[in-house]
């Protein structure tokens, strides 16, 4: 096969496998929270809901305000997609098999997440408005506190595959996953990947105490285009647990690429079920909690997978 | 392609947002549970505008700016509830009107398709796309405050400085919320001056000041004051208004599904205590929501002695209940449920114990139990008496209340203290129903 093909297959096969996971959670949301409510839902219904919305929402103008930076608000959800799709590039679908199979994948994937901070604050600035803008300052107050947690157990993964590189964290799993081997990690990134998503319980920016946040001032196509790139984020997120923590494409019988399916859909009904069960933090608290608890607990795991090494 | 496009969207949930006037807020949560609408929290998200019940002339300025911010295709639809107020139909002309026997839910999915199909035009802006105050300033876009920050150019307000907690001079910006920001109670407008997101000073603008507040008390309450009513009643009707708040509140802290099911709860005929506690539980158990709450706006309990305000007293530790003197109540054995926090946290559970507690009330008193007709009644909010109407009083510790605290606190604590909206019902006499 030439780079061009391959390239084409894989931007191709990247951008489907992401819209058919984001249309999956986008269902999944709607059939979890319909049961939390205690209402029925025919998941016939529950499978035409979000394309039904999808289209409203196409068919809906979009809303400008006084003086906003066009540009930026334009560019906020393309460049939230960018980074999803950036991150779940390095994630390997079958042996030292990857969109992206680059050596230092889990450093791309920690800056793609870290640019989601950029877009967060862009939408929320540039419309010029006031609720859209608390929300932005207060997505910049608490990144730090999720983001250095994710990276810490991130790099723990690293540890004893020796390498950086995603598709050897997921050779090294062989007999034994990081779930088991480093038990602090995936509940930390997990906990600090919904931050990251902006998702469910530390949905600051996009809050209902902010009437929607930083998507309080957006309608028709690009608020479409916010939420599928928020999907695309907690996708990412579901995915990467399952490359790093849960085995990623490793399981008896059935192809690789759906055994990392089935573990994203599990990791994903996870943070979809957490979205509905729990409140959102109050945002001096989950600081606190962030710097006390999160950060001391993932250099903790860092120290044991070390120690083990040795 | 749009034609393909408007057929499927036309099955959608019809995305509303509410604007619910007087004696509307009830009957506005009964559309919550419909699964064919879906009420929004921004007019940005929204496709129609309901306006519901009556609103009063100074709103339909408010309203109309609303309605200017809605995205085409849209349409306002009034759903008068008995009011027949002649101005909104002069201000929203091609306002549609549902008839009394209408259902609501079916024109607002009609009106929704009708638009996707283009089969009705979209409403035009009523209001001028003009800036709404000429410029002002010295500097070339309208600035020029102190050190070329502040100043209000088109009538909007600048950020400007002013020293923070920290005794830093940083940029502080005026914000006005209300009266139909979703969080907080129909009518009430605060004026707040925030610091990034920390509130440094929050004043409240409407109501003015020792305006009467009866509130949408249940007429039940109401009629008990004059004549003695069944006790039932009056405690599925407390019921009913603890769960609602209930889920005003979960919708708030972001928990939508929850609050579906305890507006299930509320709107459910008869429903029993066991379903009520066993919501609770699933609550106190959601650790998170004890996080978002606990701590969060303490009212201390001097400040409530003697005040007539019903669970946000009891959730302070005053036993102060109308019912305690009541012979029919004191015949079931009744006692005041109180909680000593005083904060967000407490409310909520003192509200939840209440509903609870109401309905085994209802349960054991049967249908013949009379109580009330003394001319003092413990409604939802607090305790009413006949002729006795002043402000709330919770509305003068509000300002002070507020100041200090991070925005999602700040509307916790309103949201936590289920202020009554802020318009009068006609024929009502009482305090902070």
């Amino acid at each position: 096969m030439s780079p061009v093909t391959r390239a084409v297959l894989g931007v191709v096969g990247l951008g489907g496998s992401l819209a058919v996971l984001i249309y999956l959670a986008a269902v999944l949301d709607r059939v979890i929270g319909h049961r939390v409510a205690q209402q029925p839902l025919r998941w016939s219904a529950a499978l035409a809901l979000p394309a039904r919305e999808a289209a409203r929402l196409v068919l809906q103008q979009r809303s400008r305000t006084e003086r906003s930076d066009a540009e930026a608000w334009a560019l906020a959800p393309a460049l939230l997609a960018a980074a999803a799709a950036a991150s779940v590039a390095v994630i390997p679908f079958g042996p030292a098999a990857a969109v992206a199979d680059v050596d230092a994948g889990l450093a791309l994937y920690v800056a793609a997440i870290a640019l989601v901070m950029v877009a967060v604050f862009l939408h929320g600035w540039s419309p010029n408005s006031v609720y859209p803008l608390i929300g932005a300052y207060r997505f910049v107050a608490v990144t730090l506190s999720f983001q250095v947690p994710l990276a810490l157990v991130l790099l723990a993964t690293a540890l004893p595959a020796e390498s950086l590189s995603v598709s050897a964290i997921v050779q090294a799993q062989d007999g034994l996953w990081n779930v088991v081997r480093q038990p602090l990690g995936l509940p930390i990134f997990l906990a600090t990947g919904l931050g990251a998503a902006f998702w469910g319980p530390l949905a600051l920016p996009d809050a209902d105490d902010l009437a929607g946040g930083t998507r309080a001032e957006v309608s028709g196509v690009p608020l479409l285009l916010w939420r599928a790139a928020q999907l695309a984020v907690l996708v990412s997120i579901a995915a990467m647990s399952a490359a790093a923590f849960l085995g990623g494409w490793r399981g008896p019988w059935l192809p690789g690429v759906v055994w990392l399916g089935l573990k994203t859909l599990a990791v994903l009904v996870v943070l979809l079920l957490a979205g509905h069960l729990l409140a959102r933090v109050r945002q001096e608290s989950f600081v606190v909690f962030g710097w006390v608890v999160l950060i001391p607990l993932a250099l903790v795991d860092v120290f044991l997978s070390g120690i083990l090494l040795l | 392609m749009r034609a393909a496009l408007a057929r499927l969207a036309a099955d959608s949930p019809v995305p509303i947002f509410v604007l619910a006037g007087q004696g509307a807020a009830g009957r506005v949560d009964g559309l919550r549970l419909d699964p064919r609408l879906r009420l929004v929290d921004s007019p940005r998200a929204a496709s129609l505008l309901l306006v519901a019940g009556r609103l009063p002339r100074s709103w339909l300025r408010p309203a109309l700016r609303i309605h200017a911010q809605m995205p085409h295709p849209r349409v306002t639809v009034w759903w008068p509830l008995g009011y027949a107020p002649r101005s909104l139909e002069r201000r929203f002309a091609g306002v549609v009107r549902v008839a009394a026997q209408e259902d609501v839910a079916a024109v607002l999915v009609r009106l929704q398709q009708a638009l996707l199909r283009r089969e009705r035009a979209s409403e035009p802006d009523l209001l001028p796309d003009v800036d709404p105050a000429p410029w002002r300033g010295v500097g070339p876009y309208g600035q020029g405050g102190k050190g070329m920050t502040g100043g209000v150019p088109f009538g909007r307000p600048l950020a400007t400085r002013a020293a923070d907690r920290d005794g830093l001079e940083l940029d502080f910006l005026p914000i006005r919320v209300g009266p139909f920001f979703p969080p907080l109670p129909v009518g009430l407008v605060l004026e707040l001056r925030s610091q990034g997101d920390l509130l440094q000073e929050a004043r409240v603008v409407e109501p003015a000041p020792g305006r009467p507040l009866p509130g949408d008390v249940d007429p039940v309450f109401l009629r008990a004051l004059a004549e003695p009513v069944p006790l039932a009643a009056l405690e599925r009707a407390r019921a009913r208004h603890h769960l609602r708040w209930l889920a005003g509140m979960l919708r708030f802290h972001g928990l939508h599904a929850l609050a579906g099911r305890a507006l299930a709860l509320a709107e459910a005929a008869l429903v029993g205590a066991a379903a009520v506690r066993a919501l609770g539980r699933l609550l106190e158990r959601t650790l998170a929501l004890g996080w978002a709450t606990r701590g969060v706006g303490i009212v201390p309990p001097e400040q409530l002695r003697g005040q007539p305000l019903g669970p946000v007293a009891r959730a302070a530790g005053l036993a102060e209940d109308a019912r305690s003197v009541d012979p029919a109540y004191r015949a079931l054995g009744f006692t005041p449920v109180t909680h000593r926090e005083g904060d967000a946290h407490a409310r909520w559970r003192q509200r939840l114990a209440e509903a609870a507690q109401a309905l085994e009330l209802a349960e054991r008193a049967g249908d013949r139990l009379l109580a009330g007709g003394e001319g003092v009644v413990e409604a939802p909010r607090g305790r009413l008496t006949a002729g006795g109407a002043t402000a709330s009083p919770l509305l003068e510790l509000l300002p002070a209340l507020l100041a200090g605290q991070e925005w999602g606190d700040a509307m916790a604590t309103v949201v936590s203290l289920d202020l009554p909206p802020v318009e009068p019902v006609q024929g009502a006499s009482g305090v902070a129903a």
